[in-house]
């Protein structure tokens, strides 16, 4: 899956463009995060690796800016291990290992949308990175693109 | 007696073995290990020492530094480090770092925990002072830079650390919270909880057998003491806490590391470790002990008050585990404690030991069984929401804005508060929302009403229900039960009124 983040305007954040979009590929996305009012939104979809270039050119066709959400990034060298972020996690991507130390899941992350972990963080180990390559889409399974 | 069959041991006789080197040396999880495989006698018969190990947040922490006299001297009235306020302590040049005291230019995110950190891990930081100038002492400011090796004297002095065992927090309101036990989600969909259970120091000698004035620890990387009951101290229900002094300029900042909670602060995280000498078999039951018989109370932080609600007991075990059952609602449980580092702590401690670079000691004089801890003597109240909180004006849903607005007219207030027919809230109208209603032609009350309600607790102060009417723009708050029931309302006039008095 790919993880891809749609922005809505206030102009187009009352229209159904996700069920559009759904509807019209007959792809199956998951939700992973959204934040929408009548100011615009923020919407955060895994999709499918084969057919991200369709859905990322459906969205942009309807008005929706599309990008590469930013990511959470730990800094192992500041992490001492505590867990307080553990259980904070909605898609279980920080775990504590068989040593006890915290595992954090990239794949799994829902990126910068979420960021419930940051503020709770006491060695502030946790940070949202932006990278530079917003325009190129990817798999999730291959970071090596993303961090170029 | 034969020396195979002897029941008890001396801290003397350990002390030749660790100066031999054939102590028998083990951390507090291999001892409840080999217990249960081997039972007591073996377990007695071939171990010396178990060294425990805990590495939390500990607020109650700081440093004595001694700058040494400047020429012209200055005896020091407020002094800086990193624009961090720290406290003067003594006579000119002695100053006090307080983990908690908070950076001017950056609070709750830099403080006393990372100078501390920052000077053990031998960095350089800005000294800034001021002084009202004195015959004896003309200087009247002074700035420069300092590492730990152009101190005197710098000593960790932590006046409670190594709290027995600790609270499992949550949060039971609508809103997120942010605590000295880290950010709690509403609706307790996370809990924290704070100690290292099993590993625990204090756990592994709860009638303080071993442990006392005088006992020489591991602490924050390098040796330490403690000196006494730390503050708080509370034996009677398992509370027990530590004073601990040690040579910070030894110590190592992987042990020692600042920490910042969002809205609450700046602490240390602080690891200490005590080896417990296996003196007799009744100290091998004492270290066996395991996280199932471990208990804390899951307390609900989102009641501002000093006695907050108990929800129910719950062993380290459960909590280790990750989950926890709270009122038939399962709650995720973060550790804010590492139990990584604590582990790391009791290794350490052992390996120092089966090294012969620390030797045991016996207790000047055991730590008190019997302290109690009061609560402050107050001479003056505070008004609380329940106490200035007046029956609500109510409506329900179906109801029509027309005679909503009669209703608003009639009993002269600014503020519906939409209940359902258990007079549970779902709403909150305004004049103004009516006004507005009016003015677009809305005839529904769906349309209009608020249904994000911010709420007040009767048990809360006032002063803080105040200060939420001021962060969200509102002038009032409907009170609510934990239940949600409407219980009244509380406004800004109500406020007003009162600081008016």
């Amino acid at each position: 899956m790919a993880r891809i983040l749609i922005r809505l305007n206030e102009n187009i954040v009352s229209e159904p463009i996700v069920s559009e979009v759904i509807l019209a590929n007959k792809v199956l996305v998951a939700i992973l995060a959204a934040h929408i009012n009548s100011k615009g939104g923020e919407i955060v979809l895994d999709v499918p690796d084969d057919e991200v270039d369709k859905i990322v050119a459906a969205f942009r066709q309807k008005g929706a800016t599309v990008t590469v959400p930013k990511l959470i990034e730990v800094d192992t060298n500041r992490c001492f291990s505590c867990g307080s972020c553990v259980a904070l996690c909605p898609v279980e991507a920080i775990r504590v290992a068989e040593d006890l130390s915290i595992q954090f899941n990239k794949e799994k992350c829902v990126g910068s949308v979420c960021s419930i972990c940051v503020d709770a963080c006491p060695a502030r180990a946790i940070n949202s990175v932006k990278y530079s390559n917003t325009e190129g889409i990817c798999s999730s399974h291959n970071h090596k693109l993303r961090e170029k | 007696m034969s020396k195979l069959n002897q029941k008890t041991r001396t801290v003397e006789e350990i002390n030749q073995k660790i100066l031999k080197g054939d102590v028998q040396v083990l951390t507090a999880e291999e001892m409840k290990k080999l217990v249960e495989s081997s039972g007591v006698e073996v377990a007695f018969k071939e171990v010396d020492v178990v060294t425990t190990g805990t590495f939390g947040a500990m607020c109650s922490s700081g440093a004595v530094v001694n700058l040494g006299h400047s020429d012209p001297p200055i005896k020091i009235q407020r002094a800086w480090f990193n624009d961090v306020e720290v406290c003067h302590s003594g006579a000119a040049v002695d100053l006090f770092i307080g983990a908690t005291n908070s950076c001017e230019k950056r609070p709750f995110e830099y403080g006393g925990g990372h100078i501390i950190q920052e000077l053990v891990a031998g960095n350089e930081v800005e000294l800034r002072a001021t002084a009202y100038g004195t015959d004896c002492y003309p200087r009247m400011a002074i700035k420069t830079t300092i590492t730990k090796d152009d101190l005197n004297q710098f000593y960790l002095l932590n006046f409670r650390n190594c709290y027995q065992r600790y609270n499992c927090a949550v949060n039971c309101s609508d809103e997120t919270i942010y605590t000295y036990m880290s950010k709690l989600l509403p609706r307790m969909r996370n809990a924290t909880f704070s100690g290292a259970g099993e590993l625990n120091p204090l756990m592994n000698d709860p009638d303080y057998e071993t442990i006392g004035f005088g006992t020489k620890i591991f602490l924050g990387g390098g040796q330490g003491y403690i000196i006494g009951e730390g503050t708080q101290h509370s034996p009677k229900n398992l509370n027990g806490t530590l004073m601990v002094k040690g040579d910070a300029k030894k110590m190592n900042p992987e042990f020692l590391q600042g920490a910042a909670f969002t809205r609450y602060g700046t602490s240390l995280y602080v690891g200490l470790g005590i080896p417990i000498p296996i003196l007799n078999e009744g100290l091998v039951r004492k270290t066996a002990i395991r996280d199932t018989e471990i208990f804390t109370d899951v307390i609900d932080y989102s009641v501002m008050r000093r006695d907050r609600p108990k929800l129910r007991r719950v062993s380290y075990a459960e909590l280790k585990s990750g989950a926890i059952t709270v009122n038939d609602k399962h709650v995720r449980v973060s550790s804010l404690s590492s139990l990584k580092m604590a582990k790391k702590v009791a290794h350490t401690l052992k390996n120092w030991i089966e090294a012969g670079q620390f030797t045991l000691t016996t207790p000047i004089e055991r730590l008190s069984l019997d302290t109690v801890v009061k609560s402050m003597r107050q001479t003056q109240e505070i008004p609380f929401v329940s106490n200035v909180m007046h029956p609500a004006v109510t409506c329900m849903e179906n109801e029509e804005i027309k005679i909503i607005a009669e209703r608003i007219v009639t009993k002269a207030v600014n503020h519906i508060v939409v209940i359902d027919i258990n007079g549970k809230l779902l709403g909150i109208v305004t004049s103004w929302d009516i006004t507005r209603a009016m003015a677009e032609s809305k005839k529904a009350l769906a349309d209009i009403e608020t249904r994000k309600v911010i709420t007040a607790n009767p048990d809360e102060p006032l002063e803080s229900a105040s200060k939420r009417m001021a962060q969200h723009n509102i002038s009032a708050l409907p009170v609510i039960d934990s239940e949600h029931k409407v219980l009244g309302i509380v406004t800004s006039e109500d406020v007003s009124k009162l600081l008016g008095r």
